[in-house]
């Protein structure tokens, strides 16, 4: 089990390295620099080359990426090249925002996904069961964009009962206007995750009613629906959490486009205007940090297969 | 020297913006403050649409910074009003000489900046030979001709060697702001004026607050507090609206007028502006070197057509828009007409040519749309290449590599582009240049406007852009709110008048 996560754990600082050099690489293909952006449309050649030397735009790309590399190792993520504020500040607090809106996000795809899923499966053939099927079909495939909109216009605009955009400017010191305004942008994010989790749950499930075990457990005595939670409810377990693992890029996705729609202050806004902006070394900060935590999810998952799972235990 | 030329600021206009009456510039006024009874300690949440990437009005171009700033919080000797008329700000008088070789400003007592450090004539002094010194800031060339500054007393003098009929006018912008002399504050993330507003937050992503300063030497702001909310989206912007979330809404879509409307809570205003929605053809090589081109593409658009779309503004056919002294009606010099375009086109056998249009993504499609239409009518295939901002900075503005491009230039008087052959547009004219290096010169404000309207006539004639429209500010704002302004609010929100009825 130790070298097993030993061997991951490995794997997973590989695959950060990888992801450093990639964003790196990438973001250079980009055309324009946050030196034209501050002179603007005004600027001669002079100010141009005085602000790049400045900011150090002038380097060679290798030096400017080990020295990148350099400060990431000893934990400093560098500082904007706008305001001069640490990456890594900025992305503690707009964490506040998208961190409660993700977890927001995954309770409601859950709250929707398991127990429908596994009624659509149930009644599976059934007129009911076939409604659930195709509505999660067809929501799945909704922009997110368009759902948003439509949730401000009712719930916002009609009824007055939720914000339209922003975040209160004090933050979590007003937790309900806090939770208030994370709520629409939650279910906008978590109904259409939710919809494509339904539809795992629900195959995962068929799958279960077919297993060998859920026939011998009923062959035993049990009613179907007794087997299923008792022998198959653990088995599927596992491989949704593999897809819950999974849905969290999504869900950055999703918090990229949806911050944008309803203002919150928040990491997918602020990676959008740095693009914009070509505020490169915050853009890296912020692209590694969120690569980071997509691989950290997928080195847990696996670790939680391998303790929950015996089979995979004595393999090991 | 080069001008800032703002383009970003409205980007939304041009997804839509502008208004009902495609006549003039004519203003619906916003309610004074004499209209409400005005609550002192109201918060008023002003919607904008773009976000400035950080606060140093001293090096970082770009007109959202211009707009929230000057006047609000940073103030010079001299200041403009809506109307575009030169008033004292700091300065409680100021004369200029009969040569146009001295200008004398006395400066106002008593008047502290926000962090409580009193203003001196020598912080005067200083940060005009800072701006004038440090070529990486702002409008630094603005302040080239400006021999010596100097303080005696209250008594501020400039001196220059020619006169120079624009600087008056350019103190009034970036180049004229008066800082506290080595002041620590960070001028990326925070801000110290001696204006009626302080800057207290900046919560980037989303919005910027301003409070009234209690201190202020004139008279004091009628609001306690101002909340810039950074929305990019119109139909977001709208939806906060009818929520209640804001009280104004600056940058707005004329078409939406009737929605905004609709609760009884929001009226549209629109007001003149110095936008210009310029359409740059490059003409260093291939067909659009042929005046003959430029000349059918100009008759193939059609303006009122572009205007009515966008449901405010007006046309405009030169580079000076009407709010701008040298301002002359030109409309006959390329007027809408398919069928000239054609035999233009045939005489230059240029029949059956394809062409590129870059612009900033941020403007919609309104406008690209009917270009491409009008163009398809006279033989001309136009591709449109919507990029981010910095991409057409790179491309269109460093490197010059485009064919046509559209940019809604915001900047008031800012002819001398076309008197700058190594500014994008690339339009290289001696007697344009001649004409304008005399306009500088005049010490004469009717004589140097009428040299800047021979110049413009020229640059219109030489077919050197086409001028798609002069757009509007167009804003929504709330019935119990008064004092805001209407005109070039793209370039200036003055909000010393700024007041919210208790009710």
């Amino acid at each position: 089990m130790i070298r097993y996560a030993l061997t991951r754990g490995a794997l997973l600082v590989l695959g950060l390295f990888v992801a450093s050099a990639l964003i790196f690489l990438t973001l250079r293909v980009l055309p324009g620099d946050v030196a034209q952006l501050i002179a603007g449309v005004n600027a001669t050649p002079d100010q141009l080359a005085a602000i790049r030397e400045r900011l150090g735009l002038d380097q060679p790309l290798l030096a400017q990426y080990l020295s990148w590399l350099g400060g990431i190792v000893t934990g400093d993520l560098g500082v904007s090249q706008l305001t001069g504020t640490p990456v890594i500040d900025e992305l503690v607090e707009k964490a506040e925002v998208t961190i409660p809106l993700g977890l927001m996000a995954m309770a409601v795809a859950m709250v929707i996904a398991l127990p429908l899923g596994v009624l659509s499966a149930m009644r599976r053939g059934r007129p009911d069961g076939t409604a659930l099927s195709v509505g999660a079909q067809a929501l799945a495939a909704v922009p997110v964009v368009w759902a948003g909109m439509m949730l401000v216009i009712v719930f916002a605009v009609w009824l007055g009962w939720l914000p339209a955009q922003g975040f209160p400017r004090g933050g979590w010191d007003q937790p309900g206007l806090a939770l208030r305004s994370l709520l629409l942008p939650a279910i906008t994010i978590g109904v259409i995750e939710g919809a494509m989790l339904l539809r795992f749950v629900r195959s995962a499930t068929l799958q279960a009613v077919g297993q060998d075990y859920v026939r011998t457990a009923a062959a035993k005595g049990l009613t179907r629906n007794q087997a299923l939670v008792r022998h198959g409810l653990p088995n599927m377990g596992l491989s949704i959490i593999t897809v819950l693992g999974l849905q969290v890029a999504g869900i950055i996705v999703g918090a990229v486009v949806i911050e944008q729609l309803f203002g919150l202050p928040g990491i997918g806004r602020m990676l959008v205007a740095d693009v914009g902006n070509r505020d490169l070394p915050k853009v890296q900060g912020e692209l590694l940090v969120l690569t980071g935590f997509v691989l950290v999810v997928g080195f847990v998952v696996d670790l939680v297969h391998r303790v929950l799972d015996p089979r995979q235990r004595e393999a090991g | 020297m080069l001008r800032r030329t703002t383009l970003a600021a409205a980007a939304l206009l041009a997804a839509g913006a502008l208004l009902l009456s495609a006549c003039t510039g004519e203003t619906s006024p916003t309610p004074t403050a004499t209209d409400i009874t005005p609550d002192p300690d109201a918060s008023v949440a002003i919607r904008l649409v773009l976000e400035p990437g950080n606060l140093d009005i001293r090096e970082t171009a770009g007109a959202a910074l211009d707009q929230i700033l000057i006047d609000n919080v940073y103030q010079g000797l001299v200041s403009r009003t809506p109307e575009q008329d030169i008033v004292p700000a700091l300065a409680s008088e100021y004369t200029v000489s009969p040569d146009g070789l001295t200008y004398t400003f006395t400066l106002r007592e008593g008047v502290t900046f926000q962090d409580g450090q009193e203003l001196t004539p020598e912080d005067v002094v200083w940060s005009l030979t800072q701006v004038k010194e440090n070529a990486a800031y702002r409008d630094s060339a603005r302040l080239a001709g400006v021999d010596t500054i100097t303080a005696d007393g209250q008594v501020i003098t400039l001196t220059l060697a020619a006169p120079d009929s624009t600087l008056l006018w350019n103190l009034t912008g970036r180049a004229g702001l008066i800082l506290k002399k080595d002041d620590k504050t960070d001028r990326k993330t925070a801000a110290n004026g001696t204006g009626p507003y302080a800057l207290t937050s900046w919560k980037q992503g989303d919005s910027i607050t301003l409070t009234r300063n209690e201190d202020y030497w004139g008279d004091k702001a009628q609001v306690a507090e101002v909340v810039f909310d950074y929305i990019p989206d119109n139909q977001a912007a709208l939806n906060a609206a009818l929520a209640g979330e804001v009280d104004v809404l600056t940058g707005f879509d004329a078409n939406l007028k009737e929605q905004v409307e609709a609760n009884g809570d929001f009226s549209l205003v629109v007001g003149a502006s110095t936008d210009k929605g310029t359409l740059a053809m490059n003409a260093s090589s291939g067909p659009l070197a042929d005046k003959r081109v430029r000349q059918a593409i100009r008759q193939a658009i059609d303006k009122d057509a572009i205007v009515a779309a966008l449901g405010a503004g007006q046309t405009q056919y030169g580079p000076i828009p009407e709010l701008d002294p040298g301002y002359e009606d030109l409309s006959e010099v390329a007027p809408f007409d398919p069928d000239a375009a054609r035999s233009l086109l045939a005489e230059a056998g240029a029949e059956d040519i394809d062409l590129t249009l870059t612009l900033y993504s941020g403007y919609g499609t309104t406008v690209s749309q009917i270009l491409v239409s009008n163009l398809r009518d006279v033989g001309i295939t136009l591709t449109v290449n919507p990029v981010e901002f910095s991409t057409w900075l790179n491309d269109v503005y460093i490197n010059h590599d485009y064919e046509l491009s559209f940019v809604l230039h915001t900047e008031a008087r800012d002819f001398e582009n076309w008197a700058n052959p190594d500014y994008y547009f690339g339009y290289d004219n001696p007697e344009v240049q001649r004409l304008y290096a005399e306009s500088v010169a005049a010490t004469d404000a009717d004589a140097a406007a009428d040299l800047l309207a021979q110049a413009a006539r020229i640059v219109s004639e030489d077919m050197a852009a086409d001028w798609l429209y002069n757009g509007a500010s167009v804003l929504a704002v709330g019935t119990n709110i008064a004092g805001v302004p209407s005109i070039n609010v793209n370039e200036r929100l003055n909000l010393a008048e700024l007041a919210k009825s208790t009710e």
